[in-house]
């Protein structure tokens, strides 16, 4: 399955080129309306790490015969990847908030919306830290990952949408049209693919390393 | 469940005032906040926003300082296995959560006029104001009682509690405070969007807690 995710390779440095030689500037902004092919799939890229979390942790608590473990590593990886991505999404957005607004932060409420999904994962592995990687220390930790994914909608879709923004919508809006030119809409969907694929290849990779390290822990108890 | 709700309930608020430890504390913190902002803005009027928000943020720190108690009580005095093993985990979970709905409830019925006289605060719309209050302290009351669980399997850390709740509860304060300060200002009609979203918010929260906390609290 890993050698499908391999695709990746080549779909990012194309990705790339797309971005900076093919696509078109946008009308006012110019070249830096070139950064949304890195920002907005970045930004999508961890909401849908945090909702493989999430359901990952649901299926992890309910698994009454015990059968799925893993399936608390699958959450935790997803939530490291989405971490560095929200990250990603953070400083790419304050950059072109600077170009765009002329500060790096304005307490839009898109701006504000991120920072407290920021803090909700932050307090996740906080969490997890003070609880330890045992059984108990899962179970606890995706409990929390569910209540946390609860609140993501609220951020992402809700906030921006109730509270007046300078955010662009170009994706997302009332009138449910793509506000952007054919070259564009084409490099932004390749891009969301790319890294869509991008996230599942660290995290199938992620996994494999948790499953090498579970497997050592065993041994090393059996001695 | 009504009768082991019930004595548990009743067993929380012996404890509680027996020694007033939570209460004590909240209350000396919360009315300790609103005589300090008093005095220092003595004079000045605030706007509604900043009055809103000094409101939410004593209520928010009240609870912080008092609703994660009710379950780090039962893991320092080692009386939860106890618990467990008398009473089912979701009598545990929703006896909890209705104590400390009504623990908050009265912290905030004797703040919120502390508040109000000390701040000089002119409220517009008295019935969307107390609705705010007391659904933003239900949703507040039924956020905290499940990272209180949590909290209290992790050794009861006070400061991961407010690191843990904070985050969570933003929507619930972002909500109660543009409440109240559609309740200060003039306005022609009395919007009831907020305490309706606090009220859906606390069902929503309350309900996923009830399907999560036996994977929280008990031992396997």
């Amino acid at each position: 399955m890993i050698n499908i995710f391999r695709i990746v390779y080549i779909l990012m440095p194309l990705t790339v080129v797309m971005a900076f030689l093919w696509a078109p500037g946008a009308e006012i902004l110019g070249d830096t309306s070139r950064i949304i092919y890195f920002h907005v799939p970045a930004a999508w890229a961890s909401v849908l790490s945090f909702f493989v979390a999430g359901s990952a942790s649901i299926g992890y608590l309910f698994d009454e015969k015990n059968k799925r473990a893993r399936l608390a590593d699958v959450s935790h990886n997803s939530c490291v990847i989405g971490m560095v991505l929200i990250v990603l999404a953070t400083v790419t957005g304050s950059i072109w908030a600077k170009m765009s607004w002329g500060s790096f932060w304005n307490w839009d409420p898109r701006e504000t919306s991120i920072i407290f999904l920021l803090l909700v994962y932050s307090a996740y592995f906080s969490l997890r830290s003070a609880l330890g990687r045992k059984e108990r220390g899962s179970r606890i930790s995706s409990a929390y990952l569910v209540l946390a994914m609860v609140t993501v909608p609220f951020f992402v879709f809700m906030v921006p949408r109730i509270y007046p923004s300078l955010h662009p919508a170009p994706l997302i809006n009332p009138e449910k049209k793509l506000f952007l030119e054919d070259k564009m809409r084409i490099t932004l969907a390749f891009s969301l693919a790319s890294f869509t694929l991008l996230y599942f290849y660290i995290l199938v990779l992620m996994n494999r390393i948790s499953a090498i390290e579970a497997r050592m822990v065993n041994k090393r108890n059996e001695k | 469940m009504a009768g082991e709700i019930y004595r548990n309930l009743l067993k929380d608020f012996r404890v509680e005032l027996r020694s007033r430890f939570a209460v004590n504390l909240s209350l000396s913190f919360a009315g300790t906040m609103t005589v300090t902002i008093g005095l220092v803005t003595s004079g000045v009027t605030l706007s509604p926003q900043i009055t809103s928000l000094l409101l939410w943020m004593i209520f928010f720190f009240s609870a912080m300082n008092g609703l994660s108690h009710i379950f780090v009580r039962e893991v320092d005095q080692g009386t939860f296995m106890f618990m467990n093993s008398k009473i089912g985990t979701d009598a545990v979970f929703l006896s909890k959560l209705i104590y400390n709905s009504v623990f908050f409830a009265i912290i905030q019925v004797i703040i919120t006029p502390v508040f109000v006289f000390f701040l000089q605060v002119e409220v517009k719309c008295a019935a969307v104001f107390v609705a705010t209050v007391f659904t933003g302290g239900l949703a507040i009351s039924a956020t905290s009682t499940f990272l209180a669980a949590m909290v209290s399997r992790a050794g009861g850390r006070g400061s991961l509690f407010t690191i843990m709740s904070f985050p969570l509860l933003v929507p619930v304060l972002w909500s109660a405070i543009s409440g109240t300060i559609g309740s200060f200002e003039v306005r022609a009609d009395c919007g009831w969007g907020n305490p309706f979203f606090l009220l859906a918010f606390s069902g929503m929260i309350a309900a996923i807690s009830f399907l999560l906390f036996r994977h929280v609290w008990i031992e396997e």
